[in-house]
């Protein structure tokens, strides 16, 4: 099966991805070990109360992981950017001080999950604001034996193993902080993969906001659609939110609709922002 | 096919005894550690390594790209073997929003030749539409004048960023 039949099975049909997953997973050696859960996905500590995050082996090997302290950066269209050491400003270096974690590398068998304590210790003195590190749970691939590899009679051969891994945002907020957000300019925008619903989403204060994104038609209690995990971090006051769109939904996003931003129901769900606007 | 029933399972259990744990120690947790603790990510590779195939140089520079739609091999250069774009599934709630980043560029050894080849994931951005994304990874192989034959391996980074 080409890769591109492949793309056209998933997009035409996703009740048969787990088929053609399997299938593909036959044809191609399984030479990848480092699958990984992590939950939760998100850890906001306040105070000195410190917390666990899991980890777990889902692959079918034993594999190591390595967990360190990333930086990363919001850009104005909402990535996350890579940000290295010589580059870390004041408030980045004071956050990687203060979270401590362990164990910092740790060998798993298969489906055997690991908790990783984290805690925070602040610095006295330390000024209010919110400080933030990025959990990085990465598995460190197997050194490759030599006799395994083909040497071609003539031309070359290449192999690259991603090294593959998730992180997650650990929020410390300092003092009494506050936030507000606000929605704009709503639009439809097409590129070659589709279309997409976006709109700028701006933010003051001095702290992050984080939540979903819920788009109402007038009259309609159900949302046409929900985007979680929407965050504004403080080092961007605004932000392009730009969520793609399957055709049937971009249909109903026409004319006048309700955009509203709300917190995550396990922060207490509440408003954060709204706007009606009319899309053409 | 082992690997992927095995993969479902494993986070099925996960979630039963994480759910089993939470209940009782419900009485010293507050409510916002309980429901944080259910929201889970899975990373896992589809099987599928990026691959370029067999290659046999020219007399001149020239590229070989690779990506889920195939292979475009460069002027001067002869391709032979099965190519393949790295695949990789995320799981987590649905309709979560997560950033998709890899290294820009990884350099290839052999011996003490080298090569670069530049990285390119399909999506920056993946909505976990159903709760389940993918994504797939290619590359642009820069292959130099008589690149001498060989072996040539690398490792490359490729992060799942959640908000």
């Amino acid at each position: 099966m080409t890769n591109q039949a492949f793309r056209a099975l998933k997009s035409c049909c996703i009740g048969l991805t787990g088929l053609a997953t399997a299938m593909m997973m036959t044809s191609a050696p399984a030479q990848a070990a480092g699958d990984l859960l992590v939950a939760p996905t998100r850890v906001v500590l306040d105070g000195d109360r410190g917390t666990e995050v899991i980890l777990n082996n889902i692959g079918s090997e034993t594999a190591t992981y390595r967990i360190s302290l990333e930086l990363r950066r919001m850009t104005p269209d909402g990535r996350l950017e890579e940000v290295s050491e010589d580059e870390a400003n004041a408030m980045e270096q004071a956050a990687k001080a203060m979270i401590r974690y362990a164990p910092r590398r740790v060998t798993l068998p298969p489906n055997q999950p690991q908790a990783i304590r984290l805690g925070v210790r602040a610095p006295e003195g330390l000024a209010d604001g919110e400080y933030r590190v990025h959990l990085l749970f990465r598995a460190i691939p197997e050194a490759r034996s030599v006799t395994d590899r083909e040497v071609p009679d003539g031309g070359f051969t290449i192999a690259l193993t991603p090294i593959y891994g998730v992180t997650i945002p650990v929020i410390v907020r300092y003092g009494n902080l506050q936030a507000t957000a606000a929605i704009a300019n709503g639009r439809m925008e097409k590129d070659a993969d589709g279309q997409s619903f976006a709109f700028d989403l701006s933010r003051s204060g001095d702290r992050s906001t984080y939540g979903e994104i819920r788009i109402t038609k007038p009259g309609v209690d159900e949302p046409v659609m929900i985007a979680r995990g929407i965050a504004v971090y403080p080092e961007v006051t605004k932000r392009t939110v730009s969520l793609p769109v399957s055709p049937d939904i971009a249909a109903q996003l026409n004319g006048p609709v309700t955009v509203a931003y709300y917190e995550a129901a396990n922060d207490g769900g509440a408003l954060i922002a709204k706007s009606d606007m009319v899309i053409r | 096919m082992k690997k992927f029933t095995k993969a479902v399972l494993a986070s099925s259990v996960l979630v039963a005894s994480l759910m089993s744990a939470t209940a009782a120690r419900a009485d010293t947790a507050t409510a916002d550690a309980r429901a944080n603790i259910l929201q889970q990510v899975t990373v896992n590779s589809d099987g599928s390594a990026l691959d370029f195939g067999t290659i046999v140089t020219g007399a001149a520079a020239s590229t070989v790209s690779v990506s889920a739609g195939g292979r475009s091999c460069g002027a001067g250069l002869v391709c032979s073997g099965t190519t393949s774009a790295a695949g990789f599934d995320v799981t987590g709630t649905a309709g979560e929003t997560v950033s998709v980043a890899s290294d820009p560029t990884v350099t290839l050894t052999s011996g003490t030749n080298s090569m670069t080849a530049n990285i390119v994931a399909s999506a920056s951005t993946l909505t976990l539409t159903g709760g389940t994304g993918s994504f797939n990874v290619g590359g642009l192989l820069n292959v130099g004048a008589n690149q001498a034959d060989g072996a040539y391996e690398g490792s490359f980074n490729v992060t799942v960023n959640y908000n």
